[in-house]
């Protein structure tokens, strides 16, 4: 049972309205771009099955509404994440200044059991703009930031390109596996007495 | 629980089989299923009635008639209904409608009461109460050649019977302590409900139900009356879900669906009745299926059908009604007084209720169901506002397009209400010839009209959803300010949804789940242990009025109907539950968590049949009746909002 459960990582995608998180989420899961995607509402999943070091997973991929005022329901839908990405759009000043917002609300919302070491990930995206042309967050002040908050990997992306997203999706799995929050999931296998985990045991089990 | 159990009880399930095989398996014998029948070919007749007659819908000529037995075998009293052969006249009574009526060997241990009805006019009839299978309620029959009294008594012989002592109509078998009839009154419906007297039972004036609908937020007069009787007793006489039921059987083939959707919570909540019992009632219309000739009563000799039409009345005008054709410009004029008043908007909301609006005459109606144009103003006052306010609209609009790209670069909060406003008109209904193509006019009016909403209501801004509500407005309207102001009238009761502390929505949220604890307290059970009591995978549903579930035109459907607020201002709540209650064998049965259920309510997206849920919205509305009204805060949208100033208070440091 535990290594069932274990097989499922979920990730949630952050960012401003905009910033292209649904756009990145169906490139990846279908491999394909259209300017159609209507704005989220609330929240939505997509599922797609990665092969690491030899095993299967399902990574389940959580898209959800940019809007402020839709934060609150994000505590429904942050719990139990395995990583959290965070997304910006390169030619918006104020969608990279928002980067730090978000990652504390998903903190306080998701409560992690080790908020120091939750891996996150931050992805630059449309980069194809205009050429990169009407960009307005360099590429070293993104990754200045990475460093300040523990050496967040840090991606370039294009959605509609297909710029990076499968390199950025691997990495995304990859400290999803090693997340510390997997160790949850080992635990109904043993006894625990006591600890912050009962969340994700607790949950449907059937 | 297993999942077979769902779908063996499923009365749909049973229909669903007998539509799909029809009269070629009539022929067809099932040894083992017919043995358990022959059974009571040695049986005692101790009652038999001629003439007792089905009416599956209101039209006479699609009535069944049939023979009633009583059958006593060993110590066990059964009962049967058998339609005739030979009397199928006309083409429309199928044999598949026979089958799905007749009653085989209906044992009276599972027989929950029986209700005597005398209306003034017509014949007496009895509607019959199952025990089994969350007390499903047999349709009435009906009685042409009398005999009610006779019937009644002929059981007494045989079974336990107690008349209630609070209706002389009522007629309960077996133990009250039988813990079968636990399932019935954990029927979903809580013990306040449950407790209630029965309404009008010695003539039943169910037809006029609708008529009691108060107009605005509406609830039953008749309800309220019962409440001033409510006493405290377990007699389950009183007990609302029977009645509930019983109405439920009046419009037959309307009551074999949706009784079976709404009532289904003891297959699922471990109330449910033993396995034997299950077994039995699972293989009751398969058995009839499996019909031959034999089992047939031969017709003794033509039965007399008068025709009622106060009779059809009551049978047609049963809650949850079929959909009417949508109103048209002929029949609109009939609701204008001659300078263009609507003489009665009661009427006029009501038809809407029932039928929507042709597409053509949207522009017209909409206007009124949204407030812009008050019923009682004239053609002329119309032809002057329509002026006024475009003059007004203008003078707002102004006020942002005349802000300089200077004097924009020092105004953060406008720059990044128009960007998402920006962003959000090229994702709204692209796909529609309307919206459709680069540089599409539409496209750009609607982006004025949310950016000019956005000064207008410059506390409330602009939030995500807007766009998916204003869409269809402009749609129909075709006219930038007409299309605005009708947007303003919208959120003057949807504007709550957005607000930023996201009030409206969690008032809206709440209400829904204590609707659902009201209707499904098993569903409502369900989601409590998983976790889902917030209700969140209702959000898109509630934020947009279900903007994105349905395909266009449906929607404008919806819509109107629930502008009309017609049963209640809250009726997208019930329209919530009754999605919810179609599925709720799934979402159970297959022990959905919060993320399961999120994904499959997302993906009931274009699923989802219109006309089937409004009328069990309508039916739950009135099943709730005033204890659903009063699960519904004050205020919660959309309910114009509370006089209160601060209620718009926004917090000033975010967009
Ligand atoms: N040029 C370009 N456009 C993009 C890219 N990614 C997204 N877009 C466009 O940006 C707009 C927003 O994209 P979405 O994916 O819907 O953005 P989102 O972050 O999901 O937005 P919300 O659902 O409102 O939170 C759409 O019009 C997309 O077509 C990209 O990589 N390049
Ligand atoms: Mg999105």
């Amino acid at each position: 049972m535990p290594s069932r459960r274990r097989t499922l990582l979920k990730v949630i995608i952050l960012g401003d309205s905009g910033v292209g998180k649904t756009s990145l989420m169906n490139q990846y899961v279908n491999k394909k771009f259209s300017n159609q995607y209507k704005a989220t509402i609330g929240a939505d999943f997509l599922t797609k099955e990665v092969e690491f070091e030899d095993r299967l997973f399902t990574l389940q991929i959580w898209d959800t509404a940019g809007q402020e005022r839709f934060q609150s329901l994000g505590v429904a839908f942050y719990r139990g994440a395995d990583c959290c990405v965070l997304v910006y759009d390169v030619n918006v000043q104020k969608s990279f200044d928002n980067l730090n917002n978000w990652r504390e609300e998903f903190l306080i919302q998701a409560s992690p059991s080790d908020p120091e070491n939750f891996p996150f990930i931050v992805l630059g995206n449309k980069v194809d703009v205009d050429g990169g042309n009407s960009r307005v967050v360099s590429e070293k002040k993104a990754r200045a930031w990475c460093a300040s908050k523990g050496n967040i990997p840090y991606f370039e992306t294009s959605a509609k390109e297909g710029i990076n997203v499968e390199e950025a999706f691997q990495v995304i799995a990859k400290n999803a596996l090693n997340s510390g929050e997997e160790e949850e999931i080992y635990l109904p296998d043993t006894i625990d007495v006591g600890s912050t985990s009962q969340q994700r045991a607790s949950g449907c089990d059937c | 629980m297993h999942e077979s159990d769902i779908h063996d009880l499923s009365d749909d399930a049973d229909y669903a089989v007998a539509s799909k095989q029809g009269s070629s398996s009539m022929t067809r014998a099932d040894d083992s299923k017919r043995s358990s029948y022959s059974d009571l070919e040695d049986a005692e007749i101790v009652y038999l009635k001629d003439n007792v007659t089905i009416h599956p819908t209101q039209y006479a000529a699609e009535r069944i008639s049939g023979r009633l037995k009583l059958l006593k075998q060993g110590s066990s009293l059964f009962m049967t209904w058998m339609p005739y052969t030979g009397q199928s006249s006309n083409a429309r009574l199928s044999g598949r409608d026979k089958n799905l009526y007749t009653i085989r060997a209906l044992s009276f241990s599972d027989i929950q009461s029986i209700r005597r009805h005398t209306p003034t006019i017509g014949w007496q009839y009895v509607i019959v109460v199952s025990s089994v299978c969350a007390g499903l309620a047999f349709p009435p029959l009906y009685f042409y050649s009398g005999g009610v009294r006779e019937f009644l008594a002929t059981i007494k012989q045989h079974v336990l019977i107690v008349r209630s002592s609070e209706d002389a109509n009522l007629f309960l078998v077996n133990n009250f302590q039988d813990p079968l009839q636990k399932t019935l009154s954990s029927l979903a419906l809580p013990g306040s409900l449950a407790n209630r007297t029965p309404s009008s039972s010695s003539s039943p004036s169910y037809g006029n139900l609708e008529d009691k609908y108060t107009s605005a937020d509406g609830h039953l007069s008749s309800m309220q009356q019962n409440n001033k009787q409510r006493q405290k007793s377990h007699d389950p006489a009183r007990d609302i879900s029977i009645q509930v039921l019983e109405k439920f059987s009046l419009v037959t083939r309307f009551a074999r669906e949706t009784t079976s959707q709404l009532f289904r919570e003891s297959l699922v909540d471990g109330h449910g009745p033993n396995e034997k019992r299950r077994t039995n009632w699972a293989s009751k219309e398969h058995q009839s299926q499996e019909m031959t000739s034999n089992d047939v009563e031969i017709v003794p000799k033509k039965v007399p059908v008068p025709s009622d039409p106060l009779e059809f009345d009551k049978l047609s005008l049963v809650w949850g009604q079929p959909r009417q054709r949508p109103l048209g410009l002929q029949e609109w004029s009939t609701f204008l007084d001659s300078e263009g008043r609507i003489v009665d908007p009661n009427a006029l909301k009501k038809r809407i209720f029932y039928g929507g609006v042709e597409h053509n005459l949207r522009k017209k109606v909409w206007t009124f169901l949204l407030g812009y144009y008050s019923y009682d103003s004239t053609y002329a006052e119309r032809e002057y506002a329509v002026l006024v306010k475009k003059s007004e609209y203008e003078t707002i609009k102004n006020q942002w397009q005349s802000i300089s790209p200077e004097q924009a670069k020092r105004f953060t909060k406008f720059k990044e209400r128009k960007g998402l406003i920006d962003k959000d008109v090229v994702r709204t209904d692209r796909s529609l010839p309307f919206y459709e193509g680069d540089d599409n006019p539409n496209v750009r009016l609607m982006h004025d009209i949310l950016l000019t909403y956005s000064f207008y209501n410059f506390d409330l801004g602009y939030c995500q959803g807007m766009s998916d509500l204003l869409s269809p407005i402009l749609f129909i309207m075709k006219d930038e300010s007409e299309a605005f102001w009708c947007f303003v009238s919208l959120l003057e009761r949807l504007g709550p949804n957005f607000n930023r502390d996201q009030s409206g929505m969690h008032s809206q949220l709440f209400a829904l789940s204590k609707l659902v604890e009201l209707l499904d307290s098993p569903l409502h059970n369900y989601f409590k242990q998983n976790d889902c009591l917030n209700y969140f995978f209702c959000f898109r549903w509630i934020l947009i009025q279900f903007k994105r579930e349905f395909e266009y035109e449906k929607t404008l459907r919806l819509w109107e109907v629930l502008w009309t607020h017609y049963p209640s201002e809250h009726l997208h709540l019930y329209v919530c539950i009754a999605i919810l209650k179609r599925h709720r064998a799934e979402i159970m049965g297959e022990q959905m968590d919060f993320d399961t259920l999120l994904k499959f309510i997302n993906e009931l997206s274009g699923q989802i049949d219109l006309d089937p849920i409004l009328r069990d919205a309508e039916a739950l509305c009135v099943c709730a009746g005033e204890n659903g009204a009063a699960s519904i805060p004050p205020g919660t949208p959309p309910s114009l909002p509370i006089q209160d100033s601060s209620i718009y208070y926004q917090d000033d440091s975010l967009l």
